[in-house]
């Protein structure tokens, strides 16, 4: 048993109790991430890890965050640590300055012991397309299930027990989605909650910044470390946060929770709607109202293209910078436009390239009106669809994915005609930016499976205790895949 | 419905400064082929055309601007270090014209 | 066949403000290369825009001045296409919704004052520079994201000399509200023209041709005349005009084609949607526009009510803002306006002249000026003697009140004393008072040219012709 398999919330009151020391938890983590064969890691930082940890030597009591390690997906940009976005294009890109995130967890002294792996650019949902290939989850031994994506590694570092919490960002489910997988807590805030400065931008109007714990607890204090005004990012919201660690100790007595029926009734596996309507009726046990409400269908089924179609469109012109010119693999050519093509047409993915084509062609100025234009028309009609649950209600309750993580070859982030609700509602979460958290539900052939649990904007506090109810039932806190640690 | 051919997908990509196989575009061609139809349904939806389209996931304004206060600006050799060639304190390309 | 001239003008303005329009580094000119960036203008990942807050004070000052309807959302858009300069592969600009629109200015026309309308007016982000070499091109990232506004005129003007004075007043706004230099010549204010022919009395358009490099308002004329004479020709000796994008060449005084216009390129425009709509309150704008640095008109209205100066020596003095400013300043200072304005038109446009230089240059401050002009105007010194002075304060640097009593140059005024003088050379003169007498006006200027040689020029002048005419009556 270690320290480092503890919660942030244990680990900080053994620090505090002069138990371990930052330096032990971080040599520790460095072993595991070396050690690890899930392919999580970019880049791990053991002399920068190590240098800051040996720094730390008085505890701060009321610093949670203080001396415990954490990994980052590598499309955060960190000063002078080479970050490359899961894509050859950015190979050997080093960052001039950290992203605002990165900069408020070194204040708080938490310490970065490395990078993580993510579907090239963020632009998946397998954990299959980023540069250094595969990322695997632990909870499969046998390496034939995927952990999602597109925070892969920040999902993998997590469940292995590697770190306690890990930065991630979710665009369409991606911090969310991984996190149901891999038996996490995935939380993606409130659009605007938490600063997206230096976050690789895919799809800003959809882009969060998200995390990953393993517990509700964790993931308010971590909500608690990010959630403030950035002057550096125009979007980021200057309301002030709530007290996260005291709004989750709420009752959900008198709340009223929405269960989307066409969501639920799409195929899952009968094991996930068991254990979801079990739950339920626990919740409503501690006296939450719960109700079944409808959702137009149409709507429902247009959320994939919808997604597609805007975030591969502003990703598109997100990825215009990305020439070689100012960073990359140098490029050269007969002529400027030679150089560029040479170095995006060796840089980026065939996949990435697919869905830059289909951005681009959205955008055209004949095709907006049915393309482009059309998917934001169909975005506002979903979120008014939301908005109106949301008078009536307070918190959305869904079971997070069909089953548990899918094998490699029986998902691809390819477009297929094949459709499930059931796979596709997270991103419903970004079309309105409602803060909504991933948590584990239950276990299948040991591998666990989650709910989704979402909001109002900037109701946090409400959905974090939600949380916290359904873990205590489930009592699936603090998991770590088996196998991962030594005792 | 719209109909998409090899040729502009390839017109598209090429105008994007990059190359594909030919393998890919036909993937492409493929892909297409779901999205504009998925698209196309989403034609069919009866109010689509009511509403304005919705950039932003709340219609929100702010309030806030920038003080015109300039920043330090970065250090040359840090500004050019990522560049692969370099010359004069400036980024070299091939030649530009026109 | 005769053709009118349909005249477009699209004109950038590059501002001063101190930071740039979507990025803090500072707005500098002629800075090392690259020695004014931050990540941002490079397009580093995960940079983000931020909106100069005076940026947009700056061009709801300008839209007032237009007299344009202005938008109190501010939204922007990308747009998107790849050129070595433009390092995001897209710009942050106004498609949609430009700042202001429906405006307006007056030019001088061939029959008096004629209206042209303005279209719209938007901020956005200047591009990089390129300096281009044999087989190599250098980027300098100092001016990339430098703030722009572009105000897009109707294709309304009609003549070169129209054009031109459009690009002055345009000009003139910009430097006067101080957002600006606007110097053609370093490309702080650039002009793009969109010139057209057609038959007169045709409704339709004719092909449009684009000129661009333009690099004085001179040459605006030029061009704009050049143009229209080109394509007349071609038209008519019955071939078609080329839809092109032609430059002006400064040498050859000729408009030169650069390359032919293919198909519209598609910017594919979209909402930015990092830069979530600004809301500007009623006050804001108000206060943007209340405390914006006088217009020339209002400059010119003043100095002709408030101050008395005549319509000419009020236009001469606002052609330029430097010259405004050091004239205001003057009579802060306490020097009369009309001799203020009189020796600003006169005798130091004079020496700016000779020596090449502009105001901003000129080596006496207001200060000392002031005091020149006061000691003249009060009638201590002659003008005569102020010229003199004048020469003498470029090489000291002493006040003149100092230095016109070092030279003993005081204008002798006191008339007791000057009356001895009179009688002196009255008395002397008895021809010339019979002459005067007879009717010989010629007399009196002899008389008080006597009076001025015997003080050696010190007598003040008009204080000796009235009191020689006095005593010549007496007589």
């Amino acid at each position: 048993m270690s320290y480092l398999d503890l919660t942030i919330k244990e680990i900080h009151e053994a620090l505090v109790a002069k138990k371990v020391t930052p330096l032990e938890l971080v040599k520790q983590a460095l072993e595991r991430a070396k050690a690890n064969t899930d392919n999580a890691f970019e880049i791990i930082l053991d002399q920068e890890a190590l240098a800051h940890a040996s720094a730390l030597v008085e505890p701060e009591i009321d610093n949670l965050l203080w001396g415990i390690p954490y990994v980052a997906k590598d499309n955060f940009s960190t000063k002078d640590i080479p970050t490359t976005g899961g894509s050859n294009i950015l190979n050997g890109y080093v960052p001039l300055f950290d992203a605002t995130v990165i900069n408020l967890l070194k204040q708080k002294n938490a310490i970065l012991i490395g990078k993580t792996t993510l579907d090239e650019l963020a632009m998946g949902g397998t954990g299959k397309s980023g540069h250094k290939g595969k990322t695997f989850n632990p909870y499969d031994k046998t390496k034939q299930r995927m952990i999602g994506g597109s925070s892969s590694g920040s999902a993998a570092a997590v469940s292995a027990g590697i770190v306690p919490f890990s930065l991630g960002s979710d665009t369409g489910d991606s911090v969310r989605k991984p996190a149901s997988y891999a038996g996490l807590v995935g939380v993606k805030p409130t659009w605007g909650r938490i600063s997206r400065y230096g976050l690789f931008p895919f799809a800003p109007s959809l882009d969060h910044v998200g995390f990953f714990t393993r517990s509700a607890y964790d993931a308010a204090i971590v909500l608690a470390s990010l959630a403030q005004s950035d002057p550096n990012d125009a979007t980021c919201s200057q309301t002030a946060p709530e007290n996260y660690m005291q709004s989750i100790g709420q009752s959900l007595a008198g709340k009223r929770i929405a269960i989307i029926e066409e969501i639920v009734k799409s195929k899952h596996r009968p094991e996930v709607i068991k254990a979801f309507d079990a739950l339920v009726e626990q919740l409503k046990n501690d006296g939450a109202i719960v109700t079944i409400v409808k959702f137009r269908r149409d709507l429902l089924e247009a959320i994939f293209p919808i997604y597609i179609t805007i975030s591969c469109a502003e990703a598109t012109s997100n990825a215009a910078n990305l020439d070689g010119i100012k960073f990359g693999p140098p490029t050269w050519g007969a002529t400027y436009e030679d150089a560029m093509r040479q170095a995006r047409t060796a840089g980026f993915s065939e996949l990435i390239k697919r869905r830059f084509v289909i951005g681009s062609y959205a955008l055209l100025r004949e095709n907006q009106d049915v393309l482009f234009l059309r998917a934001q028309k169909g975005r506002r009609l979903i979120v008014e669809q939301l908005n109106n649950i949301y008078q009536d209600h307070d918190l959305i309750l869904a079971p997070s994915a069909p089953s548990i993580a899918p094998k490699f070859e029986d998902k691809t982030d390819q477009l297929s005609d094949e459709y499930l609700i059931a796979d596709n509602h997270l991103v419903l979460g970004n079309f309105g930016g409602f803060p909504g958290i991933t948590l584990p539900l239950g276990m299948l052939n040991d591998m666990p499976f989650g709910i989704h649990v979402m909001g109002r904007p900037f109701e946090e506090g409400l959905v974090l205790a939600a949380a916290q109810s359904i873990e205590k039932h489930t009592g699936l806190r603090n998991i770590i895949a088996p196998g991962e640690v030594n005792s | 419905m719209k109909t998409i051919s090899k040729d502009i997908l390839k017109k598209a990509a090429s105008k994007l400064l990059f190359d594909m196989t030919e393998a890919q575009y036909t993937l492409l061609e493929d892909e297409f082929g779901t999205l504009l139809s998925q698209m196309d349904l989403i034609g069919k939806i009866p109010d689509i055309d009511s509403v304005a389209p919705m950039t932003f996931p709340f219609d929100t304004g702010t309030a806030f601007m920038r003080d015109d206060i300039p920043e330090t600006p970065s250090p040359v050799t840090d500004i050019l270090r990522n560049a692969g060639h370099v010359e004069d304190d400036q980024i070299k390309l091939p030649k530009v014209v026109g | 066949m005769n053709f009118e001239a349909v005249i477009g003008l699209e004109i950038h303005v590059e501002m001063n403000t101190k930071s740039k329009m979507f990025s803090a580094a500072p707005v500098t000119f002629g800075a090392p290369p690259n020695s004014a960036t931050l990540p941002i203008d490079l397009a580093h990942p995960g940079t983000m825009p931020t909106l100069n807050k005076q940026a947009v004070i700056n061009a709801i000052r300008v839209c007032s001045a237009l007299h344009m309807d202005i938008d109190h959302q501010l939204w922007f858009d990308r747009k998107n296409y790849f050129y070595s300069d433009l390092p995001k592969g897209y710009q942050i600009t106004q498609n949609e919704r430009p700042i202001g629109k429906n405006g307006y200015l007056f030019v001088n026309g061939e029959f008096g004052p004629r209206r042209i309308n303005i279209t719209r007016l938007h901020l956005e982000e200047d591009t990089a520079m390129q300096h281009h070499f044999y087989d190599y091109t250098l980027l300098d990232y100092n001016r990339a994201g430098i703030p722009l506004i572009e105000i897009v005129s109707e294709p309304e003007i009609k003549t070169g000399k129209e054009a031109a004075d459009y690009v002055d007043k345009i000009r003139s706004i910009v430097t006067f509200t101080d957002i600006s230099t606007g110097k053609m010549e370093e490309g702080s204010l650039r002009c793009d023209v969109n010139i057209s022919l057609r038959p007169i009395g045709a409704t339709k358009f004719g092909t449009k041709v684009e000129i661009k490099n333009i690099n004085s308002i001179n040459n605006v004329a030029k061009a704009v005349d050049y143009e229209i004479a080109r394509q007349t020709e071609v038209l008519l000796s019955g071939k078609n005009v080329i839809q092109e994008t032609r430059r002006y060449d400064d040498a050859l005084k000729e408009t030169v084609s650069m390359r032919l216009k293919t198909d519209s390129v598609d910017y594919k425009y979209f909402t930015e949607p990092n830069l979530i709509p600004v809301k500007l309150t009623e006050a804001f704008v108000a206060d943007a526009i209340a405390t914006c640095p006088e217009l020339a008109e209002a400059k010119y209205a003043r100095y002709i009510s408030q101050l008395g100066l005549g319509e000419y020596d009020a236009s001469l003095l606002i052609a330029s803002k430097e010259t405004c400013q050091y004239f205001d300043e003057l009579v802060t200072l306490g020097a009369p306006a009309k001799i203020a304005s009189n020796w600003l038109n006169g005798e130091i446009s004079g020496y700016l002249n000779k020596n090449q230089i502009s105001i901003e240059l000129f080596p006496i401050n207001a200060s000392r000026m002031a005091q020149l002009l006061k000691l003249i105007d009060n009638g201590t010194i002659s003008n005569k003697q102020g010229r003199d002075l004048f020469a003498r304060m470029f090489e000291s640097q002493q006040d003149p009140a100092q230095l016109a009593s070092q030279l003993g140059m005081t204008q002798i005024s006191d008339e007791g004393a000057l009356l001895e003088v009179v009688t002196a050379v009255l008395n002397e003169n008895a021809q010339s008072i019979a002459d005067y007498k007879a009717g010989k006006d010629r007399a009196l200027g002899f008389l008080v040219g006597q009076v001025m040689k015997r003080t050696m020029g010190k007598a003040n002048p008009g204080l000796a012709s009235q009191l020689v005419k006095q005593e010549l009556e007496k007589r």
